[in-house]
């Protein structure tokens, strides 16, 4: 497989209320990225973006923001999920050997609009949703609850996660100001005010204001834009079921099979001693838990005794993660920009040392309905 | 300088605009003639689940479909009236008259003989703190039935003998 290259990025510092209106966000978003690699709007050949008809109230939302998403004149395409899902899509773009230069950016606004009520509206409308029970939180709790009576895991346990990514997002200058906690304790999270029972607010990523954009190119185009281009030699997505009911809600089937190809694909067999540092998308904390044992990370039900600081066995989430700054659709995208710098070295703050081969993950729908997984390799070893 | 402050809070940034989205004015299909015959049973009383000829997957309430095998289930199997808790929580909800948020049980009960769960009411007011994965649960019907999910009025918690077993091994031990 001819690699694919990350040849710029940038990150708008998420706000709980951005003083910018949605265009200006994104052009700031993609016109960084363009600066960061050297590159004038010309050099692109196409433009993918990550965005929700549901969360910008406006249906074909992409076509708003042509003009500030560099997409002038441009072969552009819009993925109406996470923003992992477009940077495969770029990704395949590149492959097809028509595109050369692809830029990949996701945006949203919660501020604007009820995230939890938004959330509701992706239910099933004939069943699921005249009942009224289902969003975004309680989804979170059933998934919380299933695993942590399968395995005996206790609140205290999936709390640390909390804790550590908090943590971790007070090392992190663009991680959400309201997440960055350097001080916060295992007590702080179970007493933090309870979304669903047992899912408190500090164990759940909370929705903020955020674009992240990222420029693809291909190998031998990669080389001449910048020194060190960080590849991307393995990807893997797969979907489960909707219905909550029909899933095993403890593991995470659909994270372990996109998993397996991405492995395969980036020919790694032994991914605990390979794997260098991992970005996962959390959407509550003991999601962290279940993904990272459907990585192969370590065994089931014991994610809880991973050593996942920065400075641990295995680095989790050292930017904080989706807990450290939830930006929907760009969150993907914004865990292959946190994983590219780790491996580029300009992760400040919360660098992992000699970090080389990282994964990066995206997923949407209620408890990891889809999962995404993408190997990233520097050109170090 | 807090003259300063008081213009910036004056005048932000930005400017907000409201917008309309009809959602109401949307309308969602479902196919009638195939759940009839699952609604139609629960007029008589009776619990039936669709099982896939393939995988032998029960489902309830009837999937059209089975995601494992492509196909379209059609064996209607009966099932207990039995069930159990599959997983649960609790939204805290302000009712009329509430000055307190107060804890609303969510819970994934799976019918036994069904492979599948779904999301149903426990009685009215019943303590969120005493629901547990595996709790053991009975339907209770509705007085008057209509021929919809709403005859299950609620399912009903029943005595649990692994608990009795548990307390006496723990006094034996």
């Amino acid at each position: 497989m001819e690699k694919v290259g990350i040849v710029g990025y940038y990150q708008v510092k998420p706000e709980t209320d951005i003083q910018m209106s949605r265009p200006e966000m994104i052009f700031y978003a993609a016109r960084g990225a363009l600066n960061y690699a050297g590159l004038k709007r010309d050099d692109l050949t196409t433009v993918i973006s990550a965005t929700n008809d549901y969360y910008d109230g406006k249906t074909i939302s992409n076509c708003f923001t042509v003009d500030a998403g560099g997409a002038y004149l441009k072969d552009e395409s819009k993925v109406e999920m996470d923003g992992a899902h477009a940077v495969n899509y770029g990704l395949m773009r590149c492959l097809s050997g028509h595109h050369k230069l692809a830029l990949v950016w996701g945006a949203s606004q919660p501020s604007t609009f009820y995230y939890s009520c938004i959330r509701v509206l992706e239910n099933d409308p004939t069943f699921d949703r005249p009942i009224n029970l289902l969003n975004d939180h309680t989804a979170a709790a059933l998934g919380m609850r299933a695993y942590m009576n399968k395995f005996g895991v206790s609140v205290e346990d999936i709390a640390k996660v909390g804790v550590k990514n908090h943590k971790n997002a007070a090392k992190n200058s663009l991680a959400w100001n309201e997440a960055q906690l350097p001080e916060i304790t295992v007590v702080d999270v179970i007493y933090s005010e309870m979304l669903s029972d047992p899912v408190t607010k500090l164990m759940h990523a909370m929705p903020c204001d955020g674009a992240t954009a990222l420029i693809l190119a291909p190998e031998e185009l990669a080389k001449k834009i910048i020194d060190d281009p960080v590849w991307i030699t393995g990807v893997g997505l797969c979907q489960e079921t909707y219905y909550l009911g029909d899933r095993d809600l403890s593991i995470s089937i659909s994270m372990e099979k996109s998993a397996q190809k991405a492995y395969k694909m980036a020919g790694i067999e032994d991914p605990k001693k390979e794997i260098d540092v991992v970005e996962l998308f959390e959407h509550s904390a003991y999601e962290e838990l279940i993904l990272a044992e459907a990585l192969g990370l370590c065994e089931k039900g014991k994610g809880a005794s991973l050593s996942s600081e920065i400075n641990g066995e295995i680095p989790i989430n050292p930017s904080g993660g989706a807990i450290g700054a939830f930006t929907p659709c760009a969150t993907g995208v914004t865990r292959l920009v946190e994983a590219v710098k780790q491996i580029r070295g300009e992760a400040k703050g919360y660098q992992v040392k000699d970090a080389n081969r990282a994964i990066a993950h995206g997923q949407i729908g209620f408890c990891a309905q889809n999962n995404i997984v993408f190997i990233l390799e520097g050109g170090k070893k | 300088m807090v003259k300063l402050e008081y213009i910036k809070k004056q005048y932000p940034r930005t400017r907000r605009v409201h917008g309309n989205w009809y959602l109401s004015s949307y309308q969602y299909k479902f196919n009638v003639k195939r759940i009839n015959q699952c609604l139609e049973h629960l007029r008589k009383g009776e619990l039936v689940g669709l099982k896939c000829r393939s995988c032998n997957t029960v489902s309830f309430p009837p999937r059209l479909i089975c995601p494992k095998c492509l196909k379209m289930p059609d064996q209607w199997v009966h099932l207990r009236e039995t069930a159990t808790v599959a997983t649960f929580s609790g939204t805290y909800a302000k009712e009329s008259g509430d000055t307190e948020p107060r804890p609303y049980p969510v819970v994934a009960i799976r019918q036994d003989g069904a492979d599948t769960s779904w999301l149903a009411n426990l009685p009215e007011g019943y303590d969120f703190f005493k629901v547990y994965v595996g709790m053991p649960l009975k339907i209770k019907w509705a007085e008057d039935k209509k021929g919809d999910f709403s005859d299950i009025e609620y399912y009903e918690p029943i005595e649990d003998p692994s608990i009795e077993m548990n307390k006496k091994e723990e006094t034996e031990n």
